[in-house]
């Protein structure tokens, strides 16, 4: 809509954004604040946002395996993502060009299937999952988290990669149908290397998922040394050693990656999301 | 070419599989899986056998305050998250449905609550909602005295629920802007001019004109956000142990008292009334 753009309407724009980016920034603010604060700061009333002396301490805590296994739970959380990541995608690959352009009787019913899975939410399963990792001789793995967020991310993946191979014009398929190759050589030969962009952003949004995954870690994993972070950093909140600005930095240190890789595939999962909403 | 086609769909055949085999054996097989240790008393060993009881877990759950308690919450929390991300999320797309120097940064700004790790953005709310130097705290009391005293939000169950909703609000009203700036920004100009010649004021042009634009993004908005807010676990749960929803009750139930059998019991009512609330909608509401 646009309005007349009188100075006060201006104005009243320019407040409401502010109100609007101060709600959305307020807690990374003090997050990051609070990371480079010293102890005694943490407390000051009124809350400061620039440090009186910024601090590098509570990083130099998180990153000292002594003080904190900040990086052995960055590294259990790097293992599963990346698997995890990794075969979904290559699943997702097969699946969504099935699901593109080759005809068969039940497409459309597994199709419909496969969005049936928005459905179920996590705490629906988690239950009956962990009788069948435990049964499987799978408790206590990483490989138990690897299959159980594969499942979890395949109805977006297959969604956003069947919408981008589509787009892929056919003719280009037949004409090296018709040069002699294969379905699957025109899979690898054409359609991969032109999909990549659609690839990797379906890598990086499985990759976050399960960056970010708490209920099925809490309780599939057992052993601290197979802790990925956001379990790892909820145990340390509630020991009694916790440190303020140490939580802080651990939290900024956490959620760096993944912004980074978000804003760096912004534009295509965004246009993702809004064509066809996501499972969290 | 009869022998080409039935080769394309051996093909199509061996490329899903893989899918199929997944969402089957992991998510539609544990659901059945959980109906049936629903009618059992489930050992607390998950090598031993279990002892069939039929709807027994059913009729204790049902006749228990605990459980319905929980229930509340649960309908406390999603209908005030969904009603929230949505308007927030309508109010903020139209306030940005226009252009401006920096627009896309600022899109993308409003996206850090979404994609940002829960265990990241509940540690930093923790500490907004700490009782004694919480910002949140200084603002309502000390600046707007809005409260009388401080409050510890995150601990205290009475009032946790309002910081889990607040949070809720905050990480999932950047995706309902997004859906909605998405359609405004296919809504033609052409309608408004129209509408601007005939005479029609700001208020009549969003009644007549965007919001019927907007009915269906917002509907399928509201029936996305209430079945997931109806699952939500980690983002409450991270925030703030003390707010029973029905998925930490349940989780609470398995996992801290390892009555599975009727921690399964619970997950399939719960099923039970979402696939209704669906139903309900779908026909009613959307009118599909």
């Amino acid at each position: 809509m646009v309005g007349k753009d009188s100075l006060r309407s201006k104005i009243i724009f320019v407040v409401l954004l502010m109100l609007v980016l101060a709600f959305v920034l307020i807690p990374f603010v003090t997050m990051i604040s609070s990371s480079f604060k010293p102890n005694q700061e943490q407390t000051q009333l009124p809350p400061k946002i620039i440090p009186d002396n910024p601090t590098l301490e509570h990083y130099q805590g998180v990153l000292n395996p002594d003080i904190f296994p900040f990086l052995n739970y960055f590294k259990n959380s790097l293992i599963v993502a990346f698997f995890s990541a990794g075969i979904g995608v290559v699943i997702s690959i097969f699946g969504s060009y099935s699901f593109a352009r080759l005809e068969y009787t039940g497409r459309s019913v597994i199709q419909r299937g496969v969005l049936m899975v928005y459905m179920f939410g996590g705490v629906l399963l988690v239950i009956p999952l962990f009788q069948m990792i435990s049964k499987l001789g799978l408790f206590d793995t990483r490989t138990s988290l690897v299959i159980t967020y594969v499942v979890q991310t395949l109805p977006v993946s297959l969604y956003m990669l069947g919408n981008y191979f589509r787009t892929v014009p056919e003719s280009i398929e037949e004409a090296a149908i018709i040069d002699g190759c294969s379905r699957l050589e025109v899979i690898f030969r054409i359609v991969l290397p032109l999909s990549a962009p659609a690839i990797v952003s379906v890598f990086i949004y499985a990759f976050m998922i399960a960056w970010n995954e708490y209920l099925f870690a809490s309780v599939f994993i057992n052993s601290s040394s197979l802790r990925t972070l956001p379990l790892g950093l909820n145990q340390l909140f509630y020991t009694q050693h916790y440190v303020w600005g140490r939580m802080m930095a651990a939290s900024v240190l956490t959620a760096i990656p993944v912004i980074i890789l978000f804003l760096s595939v912004e534009r295509f999962i965004t246009g993702g999301l809004t064509f066809g909403g996501v499972k969290e | 070419m009869e022998i080409k086609t039935d080769q394309e769909a051996k093909l199509g055949y061996w490329l899903i599989l893989p899918t199929v085999l997944a969402i089957g054996g992991l998510i539609l097989y544990p659901v059945i899986y959980n109906l049936w240790l629903s009618l059992h008393k489930v050992n607390m060993n998950p090598t031993q056998p279990n002892t069939f009881i039929g709807i027994k877990h059913f009729i204790e759950i049902l006749t228990d305050v605990d459980f319905w308690t929980a229930f509340r919450t649960s309908i406390l929390f999603t209908s005030t998250t969904v009603v929230g991300t949505t308007l927030l999320g309508l109010g903020v797309a139209i306030l940005l449905n226009r252009k401006f120097p920096g627009r896309s940064l600022i899109r993308g700004i409003i996206l850090l609550p979404y994609v940002t790790p829960v265990i990241s953005a509940a540690f930093g709310w923790k500490y907004l909602f700490n009782p004694v130097f919480g910002m949140f705290n200084y603002i309502m009391v000390d600046v707007l005295s809005l409260m009388p005293q401080h409050i510890n939000w995150i601990e205290s169950p009475r009032y946790a629920i309002f910081a889990v909703i607040i949070f809720n609000i905050w990480r999932n009203f950047p995706f309902a802007f997004l859906m909605i700036l998405a359609e405004l920004q296919s809504i033609s100009g052409t309608l408004y001019e129209a509408a601007e010649v005939d005479g029609a004021t700001g208020w009549q042009k969003f009644k007549h004109i965007t919001l019927p634009e907007l009915k269906f993004v917002i509907g399928a908005l509201v029936i996305l956000r209430t079945i997931w807010n109806f699952y939500k676990f980690s983002e409450i749960y991270l925030l703030s142990s003390s707010v029973e929803v029905l998925p930490v009750y349940i989780y609470e139930k398995a996992f801290a008292t390892y009555s599975f059998g009727e921690a399964a019991a619970i997950s399939a009512i719960l099923f039970v009334f979402v696939f209704g609330f669906i139903l309900f909608y779908v026909r009613k509401v959307l009118e599909w």
